[in-house]
């Protein structure tokens, strides 16, 4: 291939952004949803409609 | 309600009034904008010799001439918008997309003699993206000849497959 | 006379106003959410990875770019999800402006961010695209110069809706800023017809056959779908997210009723 260093440099940026965001964002949200269960759970037991179940 | 209702038009009143100001600026600013001259442009008015300009346009077919200055290639070719043509002259290593027929950017200055120095050379490339085989079966069928500018109409090429153009090109 | 011209109105805001209300309420938006999140997540791997394989592989080399045009298929999603992302923070700003859509304002905080890391990727692959063919990394054309100031467009709006202690004012001025830097987008999409740029014209458009190989349009319009499914899930988990740390904070700003939950909890 021609001018390989340029097409491996664009390929691996837009990868390597895609991950960051993605694995930021997966991390965040278990974060997010373990601190709302414990924060849930001293307020009152009974999670409100709508609370930190499901899936990923 | 009536407070959304209200709201709602006042945004649509920045939008318009933005969108109308911004418009204004730009065709104001037009000229200024624009990235190169065309060659009839520094034909019509030659810019002073001490001023840096872009030049922009097409390689005439058949003009480019390559020379050698010691260790330095000297390139001389004309540039044309269809109206008028500038002799250019360039001291260093064209970019990989330099052909007859491409359209290029120049940056220099014009000289004395009214030919274009240039420190700069940047291809442009049009907006046709087609593999080898295809362009090759463009060229042997005598539809195209890229020295002479953009290919035909891109439905007539743009589903062939390298196999139909193999095909295409033995059969002329 | 304008009483009999706006009376028409009321009734479409206020309808108009009651469906966005109903996807505005944030419990059913967290239901909705994690459901869509698979959904979007899974087809945006499959179809980026199939798309990008095939580019980088399986398509054609271009005449006269050679296997350089492989940029192209990470290049023009990104240039593609740098305007719609703006778009939909243009979306967002009117929603929060007129309507004071709750979920509005957390996507808007959410989008930024998002919007500004592919607008950089297209800035950085179009750069590593300019090197090898047009001989330089950057020029100041139109086209260049209006994606260049599409992203500080963003971080403008990352900076202000995130620069009040008060988030509801930050939402304002922030969806102000998307909402005048919302002329921007027209003049990227026409910059390469209005002036001479380096950047060459669209080869895709509504009007005309796209001037590009099916060979090469097929990885292209894959990869950018896989693309864009994957900016939609990433903003969809941030936005989940964000949504319970506005709950977090409104649990949090209450501690007497929590500590009094706890303690009544214990006894």
């Amino acid at each position: 291939m021609t001018h390989l260093p340029y097409i491996l440099a664009s390929y691996g940026l837009a990868l390597g952004v895609a991950l960051v965001l993605s694995i930021g964002a997966a991390l965040r949200l278990r974060r997010d949803r373990a601190r709302l269960a414990s924060l849930e759970a001293a307020r009152g037991g009974t999670p409100r409609r709508g609370q930190a179940g499901g899936s990923a | 309600m009536k407070r959304k209702t209200r709201r709602l038009w006042l945004v649509i009143a920045c939008v318009v009034g933005l969108g109308s100001a911004a418009a204004l600026t730009l065709s104001a600013f037009s000229s200024n904008i624009q990235l190169f001259m065309a060659p009839s442009q520094v034909k019509a008015q030659p810019p002073a010799t001490d001023r840096t300009v872009r030049l922009g346009g097409m390689v005439v077919a058949g003009s480019v001439r390559r020379e050698r200055h010691g260790e330095t290639p000297v390139n001389i070719f004309d540039v044309t918008d269809g109206q008028a043509a500038v002799t250019v002259r360039f001291e260093g290593i064209l970019p990989d997309l330099f052909r007859e027929g491409q359209s290029v950017v120049a940056v220099g200055s014009m000289a004395p003699d009214g030919t274009f120095t240039a420190s700069e050379v940047l291809a442009k490339h049009d907006e046709t993206y087609m593999p080898k085989e295809v362009a090759e079966a463009l060229q042997k069928s005598g539809k195209w000849d890229p020295k002479f500018g953009p290919p035909p109409n891109a439905a007539s090429w743009n589903a062939m497959t390298s196999k139909d153009s193999k095909a295409a090109g033995q059969t002329r | 006379m304008n009483g009999r011209n706006l009376s028409a109105t009321p009734t479409l805001t206020g309808r108009a106003g009651a469906l966005f209300h109903r996807y505005a309420n944030p419990g059913r938006f967290l239901r909705l959410g994690d459901r869509m999140q698979p959904w979007l997540t899974w087809p945006a791997l499959v179809l980026t990875l199939v798309g990008l394989g095939w580019g980088l592989f399986f398509s054609p080399a271009d005449w006269q770019q050679g296997d350089s045009v492989r940029i192209m298929y990470v290049h023009v999603p990104c240039a593609w999800l740098a305007s719609s992302g703006y778009f939909a923070l243009v979306v967002c700003s009117v929603l929060s402006l007129v309507w004071r859509h709750p979920l509005a304002d957390l996507a808007a905080v959410e989008i930024g961010p998002v919007g500004a890391c592919v607008t950089a990727v297209c800035l950085a692959t179009g750069s590593l695209w300019g090197k090898p063919m047009w001989g330089t990394w950057w020029v100041w054309d139109a086209r260049l110069t209006s994606v260049l100031v599409l992203f500080f467009l963003y971080l403008g709006h990352i900076a202000l809706i995130r620069a009040f202690d008060d988030p509801q004012r930050g939402y304002r001025a922030a969806a102000i800023l998307a909402l005048a830097g919302g002329v921007d987008l027209p003049i990227i999409k026409f910059s390469v017809q209005w002036w001479n740029t380096l950047h060459q014209p669209d080869s895709i458009t509504l009007t005309g056959a796209p001037t590009m190989s099916h060979s090469m349009l097929w990885p292209l319009a894959i990869s950018t779908l896989g693309f864009t499914l994957g900016f939609a899930a990433i903003v969809v988990a941030r936005l989940r997210a964000g949504v319970m740390e506005s709950r977090i904070r409104a649990l949090l700003s209450s501690p007497r009723r929590a500590r009094d939950a706890a303690t009544e909890q214990a006894a």
